[in-house]
């Protein structure tokens, strides 16, 4: 049934165009009417090809009465002329879907093309942007990676999965550092998203020795296809480590599921932890002695970012949660899982996971409940204003984002969580000094 | 001042006789002093064909498939008497939107006013079958048509694309929409048929404005290309439809109907169906008892 939706925090599944262009020398094609790819390009920064300069079937009237297939033949084929590209993505928008245009059968056409070219069905009322991320991830796992010859298992090649490109506006960062908290181990970190990693890094993947998906959902299918076609087993480990503690309990699980010796891992894990407490011990007035500091929070983010705060919060800082919204419309089938890991911190603690689009009603319930305090509200630019109604400390973690410019930092990995603590920490003097 | 024009739509299931009956009303208006134009709303593009000796007609979506900035003249034809044509048409089956098609062709005519310019007193919209999508509900809605009639016959899936048809009517009818003028009972040529189209329209709060018989001079007329009016003129057949013409000509007052849902239909039909079973017994009863 139809509804307002007020402060929506996501975009629709042909969104996922930002999870084409996080793959370097990939395009995305759009098969929509301009308005709807120059609204999911905008926010998307630029990269090897600008958003401005994404091929688009721009269709009219004319292509939803007579059809658009046409068209979308024509800027396959030009595409392929114009663009230095490796892989190209059509994603067909809402319209193209209605009049039935069949996307499938025009890409088939180019099956000899000098280069891979997939097709996606992502019209926004099918689903999210992070459903049309899954969508676009299962057709490079069917449509290219499975056409690709077979090849032997590299010994400790592990794929990161998990950040959802360019809406999370910590991705990039967010990648590297679980990059690096694998090698540290002795892993190969392989992930296809981000700087100059593109096609390679994509062919390697069917030789992994296994998957590793850091993310309560989604991806969830990805690694679940990987398996059933190329036989990779996977590890799904549903919080984002961002801190010490989470951080240390992240490099056991990925160390165990890969069978390495424990050892040399927790000498690592010691050698960053010495690290992590001396800031922490050293800046102990900062968090402890400030009065206008926090003792229970809420997070308003989707299920990845809040998961990978509140346990931030809860099992190295030792806050309180209070109600964590979830906000990027959850399928169905997840919402039981996700809300057993709010249920999952340290010394019993639990929290009530709230599935909840709108921002209205988010606001309305942050408003009733009790802070012993100031509240701390995580959340994106939409919980400023209520935060500073309620005179507490606001931290922006989600999108939409627009409150600092994030270029390559990530509250990921033992840095991460000290990064975490300075914006938030500057955010309190900011609003009381 | 511009004189008032009336615009009527005509709607029924395919095949049904929709585009005939329309024709044959265009050519006893024409043929009785009225500037009437037909403007076929149906992809397959044929409603006006016996209007223009069985030929085909270019559509204003062919146009429109050719150049963007159509000038809408060059889609409207004239045929018998002088009767104007237009075909909206549409896309190859099976690809784009038909719906929008006829969306787009009835904007462009009214957008350069071609209407008021023919000094026309009747426009027809023949319409495709049942209410599939908003497309071809669009002579229904935006004040396109005032009153709309749908050609039915008894047969159960005709009189469910009439009700279908009134649902559209209804929805529209609080926003400034069409009305409905009543139901053209096709091929009806027995008492039997004339009671289950009778008993529909009651139901449904609306009247039957003429019951059109099956006559083979309708079919040797289709043949040669020509509407009964021009090829038959002096038939019964030809009388029946220059009745429908004045009728609907005088026709002045459309209603909001109260269409059955989906259940009380099939209901009606069962109810029908029993029925039918029972004459059909007793006629056979009656021939035996004849032996």
């Amino acid at each position: 049934m139809t509804k307002i939706l007020d402060e929506p925090r996501y975009a629709c599944a042909l969104g996922a165009a930002q999870t084409v262009q996080a793959i370097y020398r990939a395009v995305p094609i759009f098969h929509s009417g301009p308005g709807c790819a120059g609204r999911v390009s905008g926010n998307s920064g630029t990269g090897y090809l600008s958003t401005n300069t994404f091929p688009c079937s721009n269709i009219g009237e004319a292509e939803v009465v007579f059809g658009g297939e046409g068209k979308l033949r024509e800027v396959i084929a030009n595409s392929l002329k114009v663009i230095d590209g490796d892989l190209f993505v059509v994603l067909s928008g809402c319209t193209t879907e209605i009049v039935g245009d069949d996307i499938v059968q025009v890409v088939g056409e180019f099956e000899d093309a000098s280069k891979p070219i997939l097709h996606v069905n992502t019209p926004g009322f099918k689903g999210t942007n992070y459903e049309g991320h899954e969508w676009v991830v299962d057709a490079l796992i069917k449509q290219y990676l499975s056409t690709l010859p077979k090849g032997e298992k590299i010994k400790g090649l592990v794929n990161i999965w998990g950040p959802v490109p360019s809406h999370d506006p910590y991705w990039i960062g967010d990648f590297r550092e679980l990059e690096n908290l694998v090698r540290e181990i002795g892993l190969t970190p392989n992930i296809i998203f981000g700087e100059h990693r593109g096609i390679e890094n994509l062919n390697n993947v069917p030789l992994a020795e296994f998957n590793l998906l850091v993310s309560p959902w989604v991806g969830l299918q990805n690694v679940q296809l990987l398996e059933e076609k190329f036989g990779t087993p996977f590890l799904h480990y549903p919080t984002l480590p961002s801190g010490a503690h989470e951080s240390s309990e992240f490099l056991r699980a990925v160390a165990q599921f890969a069978g390495l010796p424990p050892e040399p891992v927790e000498q690592i894990i010691a050698r960053h932890e010495e690290e992590y407490y001396y800031h922490i011990e050293r800046n102990v007035s900062v968090f402890f002695e400030n009065r206008t500091a926090s003792k229970m929070f809420s997070t308003v983010s989707t299920a990845h970012r809040a998961l990978s705060v509140a346990k931030f919060l809860v099992n190295d800082f030792g806050l309180m949660p209070n109600k964590q919204y979830i906000t990027e419309n959850v399928p169905e089938k997840h919402k039981a899982r996700i809300a057993q890991y709010f249920k999952e911190f340290n010394y019993n603690i639990q929290a009530e996971a709230v599935f909840e689009t709108d921002g209205y009603k988010i606001h309305e319930q942050i408003k009733q409940e009790y802070y012993a305090g100031p509240p701390l509200i995580a959340g994106s630019i939409f919980e400023k204003k209520i935060t500073k109604e309620l005179d507490g400390n606001f931290i922006c973690i989600s999108s939409p984002f627009s409150q600092k410019v994030v270029l390559h930092s990530s509250y990921v990995g033992y840095h991460g969580g000290l990064k975490f603590l300075e914006d938030l920490y500057t955010g309190v003097y900011q609003t009381y000094n | 001042m511009a004189k008032e024009i009336k615009k009527i739509a005509i709607y029924g299931k395919g095949g049904i006789g929709k585009s005939t009956t329309t024709s044959n009303i265009s050519a006893a208006l024409v043929e009785a002093g009225y500037k009437v134009l037909q403007f076929g709303c149906d992809p397959k593009s044929d409603s006006t064909n016996t209007l223009r000796g069985g030929k085909y007609i270019p559509t204003v979506l062919d146009l429109l498939r050719q150049n963007p900035n159509v000038d809408a003249h060059d889609a409207i034809f004239q045929g018998f008497q002088g009767v104007y044509c237009v075909e909206a048409g549409g896309p190859a089956p099976g690809v784009g939107c038909a719906g929008r098609g006829i969306i787009t062709a009835v904007e462009l005519l009214k957008q350069q006013h071609i209407f008021e310019e023919l000094d026309l007193d009747f426009v027809i919209f023949d319409v495709l079958g049942d209410v599939v999508c908003g497309g071809f509900a669009v002579p229904v809605r935006e004040g396109i048509a005032e009153h709309v009639f749908t050609v039915s016959s008894s047969d159960f899936m005709s009189v469910y694309a009439s009700n279908n048809l009134m649902k559209g009517i209804k929805k529209y009818s609080n926003q400034g929409g069409a009305l409905f003028g009543g139901i053209i009972a096709n091929s009806i040529n027995s008492d039997y048929q004339k009671s289950i189209i009778d008993d529909f329209v009651d139901k449904t709060g609306t009247k039957v404005i003429e019951y059109v018989p099956r006559s083979i001079t309708v079919t040797q007329a289709e043949l040669s290309g020509r509407t009964t009016i021009e090829a038959a003129p002096n038939t019964p057949q030809a009388d029946i439809y220059r009745s429908l013409a004045r009728k609907i000509a005088a026709h002045t007052e459309s209603r909001v109907p109260t269409p059955l849902e989906i259940d009380a239909l099939r209901e009606w039909s069962a109810n029908w169906a029993d029925q039918l079973l029972a004459i059909e017994t007793n006629e056979v009863r009656g021939e035996r008892a004849g032996i």
